[in-house]
């Protein structure tokens, strides 16, 4: 075939598959963002129901209520010497009448355990571990404060992953409240105040909660507390606020108001323990443990006929750090999305089974449909448009139409999420910071959304052809702290492994 | 339609949604830095005079004098500060904050916002009666407790328990009920404000005790522990003894082991055996330790070795609460070979680092 001849039927072929698909793609584009308008409506919604109650929801008696239930603080730690002793000092003095934290350090490498061993005055003790939840790793012993009465355990074991560590934290805890949080994490004073409203506002029904994640990275930390919220200044870090802003300021607080929460952010999650125990924990061999354990207490729940509640607290309780760099971004997407996969499809028969209510009926099929398949049809809409343009196929008009509709309507969900934090946290107070993240809603649709795109198919596709589940090297920067004690310790250490906000479905939506 | 057709018009609706969400949020940013910066001018005269009220450092009247005075607009934003300060203030400090409120009509605003329309604002009403632990609030409060909204019973509950009104306390026991697929309040809730109701609602929890519903008895059995009311021992004997409901007992079991005494170490003691639920077997197990009386030790010795490891760890915490006779039993447990061992040594290990066992501090490591 003659190269004219080729390039013509190369026209052709782009001719017939844009005619073909046109249809599709037009229901496609209208249902995700009808869908999404719903949820952005849901979300305001839900917003300004706990905006306009919170001046009566009475922080401080929660504060200091004798009765209120005990919470266990489990840290995974794998490698986190850089942050470790800033967040479990903010752990330990979060606003609560009485909780616990339990680090798990998961055979760590580096300084973690000897940082915390010197910050915290640790002495071994033979702690007997309950085995309510199987685990893998060896445990190898257990430490606490010389001190005798800081609430603090640091238990230390063999290496088995993330998902192991927060079983082996499940067990040591000893409070009718579970919080699994990041070691990156710097927590809010008031998270966990926040957090446990719901199971003690209704506490027979209310079996998880998780609260609205932020990054925190460019933030000033002192003493474990976020005290100035800044951008970071790198654009990388600036598109992921936004991302984080649309993902839980919308996307989360929507599901909650809808009554169909599937994903609680590994970040910060915290749920009744024995429902923990009941469903069997973590699955050790789910590489995004977080999400698989909600559907698993949705499916538990529902299929033993229980009257339940996953909720999610419209406030911010946890800051955590973004990854600053494209390769740890890479490895962090890559992942997301090899696990939004496996879970969808090891749940795929609760979609669309009205047994599972909202869960199987709307929230399953809205994640295959827009969260999972999302990235394909963008990738497959850019390489179409752009081909079809090179080959004259499509207008030059049409394509900068098309593509300003898709990207501005992108923008205009990250701009929704920004108005709705402007009207109610406001917690950017500088203009240049605002400015900062509409100018990053806008830039992420050059290059950032199809690069992600294009890193969650290669998560997928490591899934399909078996590859074996890694967490990959994140490389951690630390927090920004300037309180002397941890300014001794330095920052800026590599540490592989490490936490994640296991946000999974961060796809330019909700 | 075709898709040519559409485009243009999504363009423009998307333009459109953009320029106002832009707006919006320029709006509502340069609204509140005005709003901020008036807020801060009007109130810089009187801010010493509210530090010094909130701190109770107003013995001359000085500064309530100079707040009595602040005209009506400067109040409204005055208001949300002194709201602030109230919940965190007690004694003079919220007696003069209350008087405050009260001279420039707020009780009177927030009494009318209770038969509201609105359920936030009713709520909002009946949160800001409790700050200002308005007593004659409490029979307009009191109806509140049967609202269609759960938050403003739930608030009506803490304000009436913020008053201390004891004549409310059958209200709250009665809002726990669930009825007309209304949710009852919270246990904690309630419980939270009978406690600070005080020790005339003993006749109010002797009543509880014996009332059909479960969510009554539990809360009257939580409040009796923690709240020291001695008299409803025989009651709760009762309870612990024959009540239908697990969370009952077990709330019993919890209000004994603080309120009673060596007559009820046999019953706790029963609590323990192999053929109770966990839940309640590991409850009994604290309750001895609580109760402090060595008729326990022996129970609490066994239960060193039981297959359950969580109710093994709370056996040894209860005999370190004992005492000496307790943590004698610990160390033979730790000297022998019996499963117990380890964890009668934990516990002497723990018992050491917090100084309850001088002896073996300076063993540990």
């Amino acid at each position: 075939m003659s190269w004219p001849g080729f390039i013509e039927g190369l026209r052709q072929g782009i001719t017939a598959i844009m005619n073909l698909i046109a249809t599709p793609v037009l229901i496609y584009f209208l249902a995700v963002n009808t869908l999404m308008l719903v949820l952005i409506c849901l979300a305001v919604w839900e917003f300004l129901h706990h905006h306009r109650r919170k001046g009566f929801a009475g922080p401080q008696e929660a504060a200091s209520s004798q009765l209120a239930q005990g919470v266990s603080v489990v840290v995974p730690a794998f490698n986190e010497e850089a942050v470790i002793v800033t967040s479990v000092q903010a752990m330990l003095a979060l606003r609560y009448p009485h909780h616990e934290v339990i680090v798990v350090d998961d055979g760590s490498t580096d300084a973690t355990f000897e940082r915390l061993r010197v910050a915290f005055d640790l002495v071994p003790i033979q702690r007997e571990i309950p085995s309510d939840l199987p685990t893998r790793g060896v445990i190898l012993d257990v430490h606490v404060p010389r001190n005798g009465h800081t609430p603090l355990l640091v238990v230390r074991k063999e290496n088995s992953g993330r998902a192991d560590a927060n079983n082996v934290g499940i067990n040591v805890a000893t409070e009718p409240l579970v919080a699994i949080v990041d070691a990156d994490s710097i927590l809010d004073p008031n998270a966990l105040i926040e957090v446990t409203k719901p199971f003690a506002d209704d506490p027979t029904r209310v079996v998880a909660t998780g609260g609205v994640v932020r990054s925190g990275n460019g933030c000033t930390v002192v003493d474990g507390r976020i005290v100035q919220v800044h951008l970071a200044k790198p654009w990388l870090v600036r598109i992921q606020i936004a991302e984080y802003l649309r993902a839980f300021l919308l996307g989360r607080s929507g599901w909650s108001r809808f009554g169909a929460l599937i994903l609680i952010s590994g970040a910060f999650g915290m749920f009744r323990r024995d429902v923990l125990v009941e469903v069997g924990g973590y699955d050790p061999d789910c590489i995004s443990e977080d999400f698989e354990l909600v559907m698993r207490i949705h499916r538990h729940m529902i299929e033993n006929g229980r009257d339940y509640r996953v909720h999610f607290v419209a406030e911010p309780v946890s800051w955590t750090e973004v990854p600053v760099t494209a390769k740890v971004l890479r490895v962090q997407r890559r992942r997301w999305h090899r696990g939004l996969w496996e879970t969808l499809w090891k749940y795929r028969g609760m979609v669309l089974r009205p047994r599972y209510g909202r869960v199987g009926l709307v929230a399953l099929p809205y994640y295959w449909a827009f969260e999972l398949v999302a990235p394909l049809l963008e990738l497959v809409g850019v390489v179409l448009v752009v081909t079809g343009f090179a080959l004259g196929v499509v207008s030059t008009p049409y394509a900068l139409m098309f593509m300003a509709v898709a990207y501005g309507y992108g923008t205009l969900v990250t701009m929704a999420a920004l108005a709705v934090e402007e009207v109610t946290f406001h917690k950017y107070a500088r203009w240049r910071d605002l400015g900062a993240i509409l100018l990053a809603s806008v830039l992420e649709n050059v290059g950032y959304r199809q690069t992600t795109a294009w890193w969650r198919m290669e998560g997928w596709a490591s899934s399909l052809r078996g590859k074996k589940q890694v967490w990959g090297t994140m490389t951690r920067q630390g927090f920004h702290d300037d309180s002397p004690a941890v300014a001794a310790l330095g920052h800026e250490v590599h540490a592989p492994g490490g936490g994640d906000t296991g946000a999974h479905a961060m796809s330019g939506d909700v | 339609m075709t898709v040519a057709q559409i485009l243009p018009v999504a363009l423009a609706a998307v333009g459109l949604s953009l320029v106002s969400t832009l707006i919006l949020i320029v709006a509502v940013k340069m609204h509140r830095g005005r709003s901020g910066a008036r807020s801060a001018s009007l109130l810089a005269p009187y801010r010493s005079a509210l530090i010094t009220i909130a701190s109770g450092e107003d013995e001359d009247g000085q500064a309530k004098a100079a707040l009595f005075a602040v005209p009506a607009t400067t109040w409204d934003r005055l208001r949300p500060t002194v709201l602030g300060f109230l919940p965190k203030v007690r004694g003079a400090s919220a007696d003069d904050l209350s008087d405050l409120m009260r001279f420039h009509g707020e009780i009177d605003r927030a009494t009318e916002m209770l038969t509201s329309r609105s359920a936030v604002r009713r709520a909002h009403g009946a949160y800001l009666l409790g700050l200002v632990r308005d007593r004659l609030s409490s029979p307009f409060l009191l109806r509140l407790l049967g609202d269609p909204d759960a938050d403003v019973r739930l608030v009506a509950a803490r304000a009436l328990g913020v008053i201390g009104e004891p004549l409310a306390a059958s209200g709250v026991l009665g809002a726990l009920r669930t009825h007309h697929g209304q949710i009852g309040l919270p246990a904690w809730v309630a419980a939270e404000a009978l406690l600070a109701m005080g020790a005339e609602i003993t006749p109010a929890l002797q009543a509880g005790l014996t009332s059909e519903d479960p969510a009554v008895r539990n809360v009257c059995a939580m409040v009796a522990g923690h709240g020291t009311f001695a008299s409803t021992v025989p009651q709760l004997r009762i309870v612990l003894a024959s009540d239908s409901e697990p969370d009952v007992r077990a709330s019993a079991a919890v209000a004994l082991g603080q309120i009673g005494g060596a007559d009820d170490v046999a019953s706790l003691v029963r609590l323990t055996e192999a053929s109770e639920s966990t839940v309640l077997r590991r409850i009994a197990a604290t309750a001895l330790g609580d109760l402090g009386q060595h008729e326990g030790l022996e129970t609490l010795s066994v239960l060193l070795g039981d297959v359950d490891p969580r109710l093994a760890r709370l056996a040894a915490e209860s005999l370190v609460r004992i005492g000496p006779e307790g943590i004698s039993r610990l160390g033979e447990a730790a000297s022998g070979v019996s499963t117990g061992a380890r964890v009668a040594g934990a516990a002497l290990e723990v018992a050491g680092l917090r100084g309850q066992l001088p002896a073996i501090t300076a063993g540990v490591r």
